[in-house]
């Protein structure tokens, strides 16, 4: 409902905003001014999408712009192509570059793909000031033609401003929607907590490369139409400087939302020309503007508001249907084996050869002092450290060294010692994140949305589903992180000290919950110092001391091994005061 | 082969300049995790201070030196004041994001106030330089190249062999030990500051002769720089000096062999060649990813 | 007077109550351990005597003085030395270096240091052959020897250590354990945060339990070797439901 109201609003501004154009006696100066900032917030929704969004920067979308103006004005001009032909070349091209320069450096850290934007930037300028023979160089490109809209010809500037406002609309409205969307959700969960993204099956790599590119193709959209507006296009209109102009727009509106990139573009298109008292200085009061927003206002202007209306997220209605938890075929057999799993970092044997089996259905505790390498192992089960031997047997098939998207999809999910939940996301965003996994069951959207209210209502969080994960108290934040492991219906679900910071209260509710998922057939692996709790709920206890298994078995009979007590408990200590 | 060693020669002196900017940024990188997009403007500000002193104020070489250096240092106390400090809790992309602000403030804050026109500086010595058959020593390269290794000679015996160098190097590591043992960190990060500004502002003074002094002038230098350090190995100290004398060395054979107008792209180009062949750059580790 | 008192202390990450209202004192000389599962709050209280997280509440005085929420730098200057969980070795530094640094919160001459490292060295005989090799060469047992050397070197009142037998095997954690004892020789109060209760009790003066925050029992060593509260925060045994309906 709300979904088509918004479209409806959204449409009308659309008409409205084109009919303006149309009729309103817009002088020539002021005419410029609106098509500098229709394209330039066309290009910033690309910002919006790779910063704001996948939180990934890039400090050459003014390359990309330029890339997308040289496409449609080599392509009108020197190759007689039609306009649309023309602009689709230069946004596609500028798709072609961003998925090579995602794809060469969206693995390494942050720095390096600001470096290499910045690289990206100076090549791209320099290569249009000396590429004389086909860019004209320096001298630029004139006589840009406009286009055609079947009979419609679009030479009056009223006109193209109507058509860059109606791509304006329709990016905008896009991008809009992409932040609710299955991709966007992605991106953010990305940007948020990357490892913890991975653990609930996203391909983290696949998903910042898509980011980058659509915001460079969106670079080169904007940049075409600018072409197009004004008719000439010449090297210095797309430097570094400009790109500068392009973030702060991003970061001045707001990074994260498409309705920031429209109000930072018309602020800083417009604002010069209020400032003009500043004149030579104008430039230097965006570079302070960026440290001032950084420092006091990193949401944006439309962040900053945006935060005192909130809009509730739109939950499914209805009942809530009980959550389905995939039983594992046949209780009883191993689901999983482990046999000589080690990981050394170094010297250190962190885990040393160990063998583990974890029967289907069961609860398995795997516990032992600090820095025995219970949380290693965790990690080399999830895909986040590669093990240096040994085989890990998920369901029969070997999944050792699998990254962490990929065990996800193998049916491992996971909670965090120190939760890691997407925390600009709410409740139920978090879990429905966890229901995009591929053999979560569901294959829908609105199947998915139903799933991840199930696994919210199942763990009793149901009613905090609208709320912002980051206001939610700790112990609630621990039971949405289990959520999100239950929306994707995991095989193997490995709990990281889920007792840790709980207080009693919330300990019983942890294992009436643990029971329940115990009844409804679902294995879990479960590190936990809280030997109660353990106890209580395991059929089968591992005991690791040095990377090592100490003990195995029953919780009467570990609990009660010589080694496991002085694995605890200490040493004897003959001769220590001696 | 007196063109290559000449080449070469004049290749080493511009890469030695690269590797004074690179030193300053792994400094600052290592003992903040930050990358200061604004390096290379302090490159700028020095070559300007320079111009200021001797030729506008017409002070002698050395005075100007010795002011440039005092204003260039006082002006790294004022940016980790004003731009790291404030957001030192805050994660890598808003840090990251203030100093790009702060280049585009400075960079156009210097063109607001002595706009574009490049000016020249006299280089720091009459004297031409030394002839070798073929091969001409020009003396401001002479100079570049002992400053240059003077200050890595100088850098070393102080990260080396005094306590306030280790203690720098403590708090590089691990900032909250350092604290636990009385050392003074907010204090040993302003001296990062003020110490990788000063040896921006040196790198500036001494290529100002050679270069114009522009306003460009830090971003060109800046952005060879930073390809430098991740050439070199990121982080990495002798990395960043080797990285710096490798990128001067192929832009001035690649500007006479191959092209002069895409002189600046040879640094780029053997940047993605790195990043897709050995991204942890010459010295590095590899990139290891950690829970 | 106490040499160390905690009174009402509450510390909190976040939105997460770690201490709730702990109350404890150290005399000086003695050895003093702090037992308990994980997530007790025994390593917080050592963070917020040392000035690394401040308390939301409650009172620290050392030797007299207030010291809640001074910084690290100064807590360090007043005479109380942290050595932290994990080591926390300066991985690109020599144990030389490391152990110098140590020395960060006093006003020293550097022959007067040198003469300090050096009886470091007497202590740790071990560390002499390693003095210049770099901290990550080190294996974990030499590295609690640095890290112990690094926290003597401030020539603290009061060292508080927190689990030094963490990662250890056996034998070196004796060897770690003798030397706290022979630190306590030299007059160093030791306030001691130890999983490996058998051994902290063995040399300790006195012992708290602490569970979520709060405490449990205090107590003589042996006391708390026999208590059964005490075995259960560490092995269990003691049913969830039982307590709740204690209450």
């Amino acid at each position: 409902m709300k979904n088509a109201a918004g479209f409806l609003l959204w449409l009308l501004a659309l008409v409205i905003a084109v009919a303006f154009a149309l009729i309103l006696p817009i002088n020539g100066y002021l005419m410029n001014l609106l098509m500098q900032a229709s394209t330039y917030a066309i290009a910033v929704l690309g910002m919006t999408v790779v910063l704001g969004y996948a939180g990934q920067i890039n400090i050459a979308q003014a390359a990309f712009f330029g890339i997308g103006a040289y496409g449609v004005a080599i392509g009108t001009t020197t190759l007689g192509m039609a306009f649309f032909a023309a602009l689709a070349l230069g946004a596609v091209v500028a798709l072609g570059f961003g998925i090579v320069l995602g794809g060469s450096t969206l693995k390494l850290g942050g720095h390096y793909l600001a470096m290499v934007t910045i690289s990206f930037q100076e090549i791209v300028t320099l290569v249009l000031t000396n590429w004389i023979g086909v860019s004209h160089g320096p001298d630029g490109i004139s006589n840009i033609p406009r286009p055609h809209l079947g009979f419609l010809a679009l030479d009056q500037s009223r006109h193209y401003l109507a058509l860059c406002l109606f791509f304006l609309f329709v990016t905008a409205g896009l991008v809009a929607w992409l932040k609710s969307s299955r991709l966007g959700l992605s991106m953010q969960a990305v940007r948020d907590n990357e490892l913890a993204a991975g653990v609930a099956g996203i391909d983290t790599y696949r998903i910042k490369i898509i980011a980058f590119a659509a915001s460079a193709c969106l670079g080169g959209l904007g940049g075409g139409l600018f072409a197009g507006a004004f008719r000439y296009i010449s090297p210095d209109q797309f430097a570094f400087d400009d790109s500068v102009v392009l973030l702060t727009m991003a970061l001045l509106g707001g990074v994260d939302a498409a309705i920031g990139a429209v109000i930072g573009t018309a602020l800083l298109i417009l604002l010069p020309e209020w400032l003009r008292f500043l004149k030579q200085f104008y430039l230097a009061v965006y570079g302070l503007a960026v440290i001032l927003i950084m420092v006091f206002m990193p949401q944006g202007i439309f962040g900053y508001f945006a935060r005192l209306f909130r809009r509730a997220p739109d939950l499914p209605r209805g009942e809530v249907a009980p959550l389905t938890l995939g039983a594992s075929a046949g209780t009883g057999r191993p689901i999983l084996e482990i046999s000589g799993l080690s990981k050394h970092f170094g010297g250190l044997r962190a885990v040393d050869e160990v063998d583990l089996a974890i029967e289907s259905g069961s609860v398995h505790a795997l516990i032992g002092p600090n820095g025995s390498g219970k949380t290693t192992t965790l990690n080399l089960l999830s895909g986040i450290y590669r093990p240096t031997a040994g085989r890990i047997r998920l369901g029969g098939r070997d999944v050792a060294g699998l990254a962490p998207h990929l065990l996800a999809a193998a049916g491992i999910g996971r909670t965090f010692q120190n939760i890691r939940l997407f925390h600009s996301l709410t409740a139920f965003e978090n879990v429905l994140i966890g229901s995009f996994r591929v053999g979560s069951g569901e294959h829908d959207a609105q199947s998915r949305r139903e799933r991840a209210l199930a696994a919210l209502d199942f763990v009793g969080m149901a009613a905090r589903a609208p709320v912002l994960v980051s206001s939610l108290p700790y112990g609630h934040q621990r039971l949405v992180e289990i959520a999100r492991a239950l929306a994707a219906n995991p095989t193997l679900l490995l709990l990281d000290e889920p007792a840790a910071g709980l207080n009693l209260t919330e300990k019983q509710n942890l294992v009436a919950l643990l029971r329940r998922l115990r009844g409804h057939g679902l294995t879990i692996l479960l590190i936990e110092h809280d030997m109660d709790l353990v106890e209580q709920i395991s059929d089968r206890i591992t005991v690791l001391n040095f990377g090592r298994r100490i003990a195995d078995g029953t919780p009467a009979e570990v609990l009660r091994h010589p080694d496991v007590v002085a694995a605890y408990l200490g040493e004897v200590a003959e001769d220590v005061t001696a | 082969m007196a063109i290559i060693l000449q080449l070469l020669f004049t290749g080493l002196g511009i890469g030695a300049v690269y590797a004074l900017v690179a030193l300053g940024f792994v400094l600052i990188y290592r003992a903040t995790n930050v990358v200061n997009f604004a390096q290379g403007q302090f490159a700028m500000l020095g070559g300007y201070c320079m111009v200021i002193t001797t030729v506008d104020l017409g002070l002698p070489y050395w005075l100007g030196v010795v002011i440039s250096l005092v204003v260039m240092a006082l002006f790294g106390a004022l940016f980790n004041l004003g731009v790291y400090y404030p957001l030192r809790h805050r994660s890598f992309l808003p840090v990251v994001i203030s100093t790009i602000g702060a280049s585009i403030l400075i960079t156009n804050l210097v063109l607001a106030i002595y706009g574009p026109e490049p000016t020249t500086l006299p280089g720091m010595t009459d004297y031409p330089g030394i002839s070798f058959g073929a091969v001409f020593l020009d003396a401001q390269y002479l100079v570049i190249i002992a400053t240059t290794l003077a200050l890595v000679i100088l850098q070393y015996i102080f990260f080396e062999h005094t306590m306030v160098g280790k203690k720098m190097q403590a708090v590089s590591q691990d900032k909250e030990m350092a604290s636990l043992l009385g050392i003074n960190v907010t204090g040993m990060i302003m001296l990062t500051f003020t110490y990788s500004a000063v040896l921006g502002g040196i790198a500036g003074i001494l290529v100002a002769p050679i270069l114009f002094v522009s306003v460009g002038l830090g971003a060109q230098i800046a952005l060879k720089a930073f390809a430098a350090s991740i050439i070199g190995g990121f982080g990495d100290v002798p990395g960043a000096i080797v990285g710096g004398l490798l990128i001067g060395v192929a832009e001035t054979l690649g500007a006479f062999y191959i092209s002069v107008p895409y002189k600046d792209a040879f640094a780029f180009i053997l940047l993605f060649a790195f990043l897709l062949i050995r991204p942890q750059g010459i010295f590095g580790e590899k990139i290891a990813q950690k829970a | 007077m106490s040499l160390l008192e905690l009174s009402g202390l509450t510390a909190a990450y976040g939105a997460v109550a770690a201490l709730s209202g702990l109350d404890l004192a150290v005399e000086e000389g003695e050895i003093v351990t702090l037992l308990g599962a994980n997530g007790a709050g025994k390593s917080t209280t050592l963070r917020c005597i040392s000035g690394l997280l401040p308390p939301t509440g409650g009172e620290i005085r050392f030797a007299g003085a207030a010291i809640a929420g001074l910084s690290a730098e100064r807590v360090v200057r007043l005479g109380i030395a942290h050595v932290p969980e994990g080591r926390r070795i300066f991985p690109g530094l020599t144990v030389r270096e490391n152990i110098l640094l140590g020395a960060s919160n006093r006003r020293i001459a550097r022959a007067a240091l040198r003469r300090d490292a050096d009886e470091m060295f007497a202590l740790f005989p071990d560390l002499a052959r390693f003095a210049d090799t770099l901290g990550w060469m080190l294996s974990g047992g030499q590295q609690q020897m640095v890290a112990l050397a690094r926290g003597l070197m401030a020539r603290p009142r009061l060292l508080l250590l927190d689990e030094p037998s963490l990662g250890l095997a056996p034998l070196i954690v004796q060897q770690v354990f003798r030397i706290i004892a022979r630190i306590r020789e030299t007059g160093t109060t030791v306030l001691l945060v130890e999983q490996n209760a058998r051994l902290a009790l063995a040399i300790a003066d006195r012992g708290y339990v602490l569970e979520t925050g709060r405490l449990v029992v205090a107590g003589k060593p042996d006391a708390l070797w026999n208590n059964e509260d005490v075995r259960a925060a560490y092995l269990g045994g003691k049913r969830l439901s039982e307590e709740s309906g204690a209450r």
